[in-house]
């Protein structure tokens, strides 16, 4: 198993490589750079001059391969450069944002399984039942909704309408719970929920196929006829084979959700990587577009890399392979 | 006598069609029209078409002339869902809205599908070390954070207008399409009928287009029905964000934009609700016709 996980990292790296040279090409084709607009500021006295020296001390002025293999270098050595618009280390920045993010996409990951898995199990116990049927269509419905759009209503209906939990950030800046526990999980609870349902309802369905897929395998029959109780069944022997391909699915989505998450910080102000990446990109942050890019990458390589792990410790076969 | 002959023909040609049955494309239409959801989805989805492109007959404000004594009204008998600050007829912009979002969604997703055939097509056809190589790229492209990728190629295309936006989220979305290609054509290229045109030496070309091509379609057909409803949400997400076709141009998105701010959602609820509306109805509608095209297709995908 060890030497497959460390097969696997090393596998990474020259994909991670040719992401950031597919990054550092492309962020340099966007057309301006974070400097020129000083060219033609008139309250700046001789601004060209100025120009030409911030290109200079940024190393700017250079080739494009010298530029990468100094930045690449840098990075080996865990310095991620300092951002131009934020004047702050890159790392110091993304320590601040990251976290954020993370509580979010972890948030709304733990929201989808504790509310799918059960729904799932007990629609595929009551295949076709009344409640199977009308939730398989409430599953195609929430499918269906960008998770902007819920956002949207969440907004609308439970800050707005009832007032019951805050619209925006991650705590609240005055009052007496202020930056208390429940002050935070009022901040999360609906950017989270935002986030989890259009994903909920695909692992509902997932749930369900896999959890009927198993019923009628012959070891359930057996257990069955051996005389275990139905509950026992249901999660000593079908349970436990069904989650399998569950949590593989979950980790392919990893770097979906930290996508997704984008959206949904811009419509809470939730103080996210979301944020951090869109203003890299509209400033030309060369140096915080870059690092914004590879973090991205390291996330859905991360949660696929998790996925072939649990599928490599469920199936032997695929180890050896 | 001549006659007597092309008589005997036609009636064996009318004899010919009453045995010969209906086609497999004729069978999964059937299997589609008979399932509800499905006939459903596409009377809601031409409705919605129907709307957008007829759009004159129902509105007589245009979403690009502003009434500029108007402004940021509510709804009233002139403006029905109201006007926006720059005096925009909502209602207006929600029917001719549908034009751009439609457009986009549809043209993108045959853009994807158009691409991923090629790449796929090619990666599975030759194999090998070709193979190998094309997937490795696929591999790369689909581990490239998607968000940073649309707003690096908008920047770089400068999106002032939908057909940009259209190549943009083309040649981002292509690489999913691709591997899934790959795979029917690695599949079709070991079946008996592809291993006998093969041994009576037909052409490369011909194998293609001829035998495995129209053995892809129904599955094209699928995967562009399923696709069109994800670019729907992903266009109005982007011009929701200010990252899509320009606010000037009506689109359902760009409309949710101009209302984002914490003001507008609270009080003006007549003028955001209709798009998201519109938006939820389409995709939902499309879903439905992409799970029906499915079951109607591979009858057996339905267990």
């Amino acid at each position: 198993m060890a030497t497959y996980i460390i097969r696997r990292l090393l596998g990474l790296i020259p994909t991670l490589f040719v992401i950031t040279v597919i990054g550092f090409l492309m962020m340099h084709a966007m057309p301006g750079n974070a400097f020129e607009a000083l060219v033609f500021n008139p309250k700046i006295k001789n601004g060209a001059a100025l120009y030409h020296r911030l290109l200079a001390q940024n190393g700017l002025d250079q080739s494009l391969p010298v530029q990468y293999i100094h930045w690449i270098g840098n990075i080996l050595q865990g310095n991620f450069g300092i951002s131009y618009n934020y004047q702050q280390p890159v790392s110091q920045l993304i320590g601040t944002y990251l976290p954020n993010t993370l509580l979010l996409a972890v948030t709304a990951e733990i929201l989808i399984l504790i509310i799918s898995i059960p729904i799932g199990l007990y629609q595929a116990r009551k295949v076709n039942g009344p409640f199977d049927v009308s939730f398989s269509f409430i599953a195609v419905l929430l499918y269906s909704i960008p998770g902007f759009v819920f956002a949207l209503f969440l907004l609308f209906i439970f800050s707005f309408s009832l007032g019951w939990l805050p619209s925006q950030g991650t705590i609240s800046a005055s009052g007496a719970n202020a930056g208390s526990f429940l002050d935070h999980l009022q901040h999360l609870l609906l950017p989270a929920l935002a986030l989890a349902l259009p994903s909920l309802a695909g692992y509902t369905r997932l749930t369900r196929g896999y959890t009927l897929q198993i019923i009628v395998a012959d070891f359930v029959r057996t257990a069955k006829a051996k005389g275990l109780g139905s509950k026992r069944i249901m999660f000593r022997h079908i349970f436990r084979n069904a989650i399998i391909p569950l949590v593989t699915q979950f980790g392919f989505d990893i770097g979906g959700l930290f996508g997704g998450a984008i959206l949904i910080e811009q419509i809470f102000t939730w103080p996210g990587m979301g944020e951090l990446s869109l203003n890299a990109t509209l400033n030309r942050d060369y140096p915080l577009i870059l690092a914004t890019t590879l973090l991205f990458a390291v996330m859905v390589l991360i949660g696929n890399l998790i996925a072939d792990i649990l599928l490599a410790a469920s199936d032997p076969r695929i180890r050896l392979n | 006598m001549a006659s007597d002959v092309a008589k005997m023909k036609g009636e064996i040609t009318k004899a010919h069609k009453a045995v010969r049955g209906r086609s497999p494309l004729q069978l999964a239409m059937g299997r589609f029209m008979r399932n509800p959801l499905a006939v459903a989805g596409s009377i809601i989805l031409l409705i919605i078409i129907f709307i957008t492109v007829f759009a004159p007959l129902f509105t007589h404000w245009s979403p690009t002339n502003p009434d500029i004594m108007n402004t940021d009204a509510g709804p009233s008998a002139l403006h029905w869902l109201g006007t926006d600050s720059n005096g925009y007829d909502n209602m207006a912009r929600v029917l001719y809205g549908g034009r751009v979002d439609l457009t986009i969604a549809f043209a993108a997703s045959i853009m994807v599908m158009v691409l991923g055939t090629i790449y796929g097509g090619i990666s599975g056809f030759l194999g090998g070390w070709v193979d190998n190589l094309l997937m490795r790229f696929v591999d790369i492209m689909l581990n490239f954070p998607f968000i940073s990728l649309v707003l690096v190629l908008e920047a770089i295309f400068n999106t002032s207008n939908e057909w940009m936006l259209i190549l943009v989220v083309g040649l981002t979305a292509w690489p999913g399409a691709a591997r899934m290609i790959r795979g029917v054509f690695l599949q079709l290229r070991e079946q008996d009928y592809v291993i006998g045109a093969v041994t009576i030496g037909a052409s490369r070309m011909r194998i293609i287009f001829r035998h495995i091509l129209p053995n892809t379609l129904s599955l094209l057909t699928v995967l562009v029905s399923m696709s069109v409803a994800g670019y729907v949400g992903l266009d109005a997400g982007l011009s929701f964000l200010g990252l899509g076709v320009p606010p000037s141009v009506a689109s359902w998105g760009a409309m949710l934009n101009t209302y984002s701010d914490y003001i507008s959602l609270s009080t003006k609820p007549y003028a955001w609700i209709p798009p998201v509306v519109m938006i939820v109805l389409t995709i939902l509608s499309i879903n439905f016709i992409g799970d029906g095209l499915r079951d109607a297709f591979d009858p057996q995908s339905r267990s």
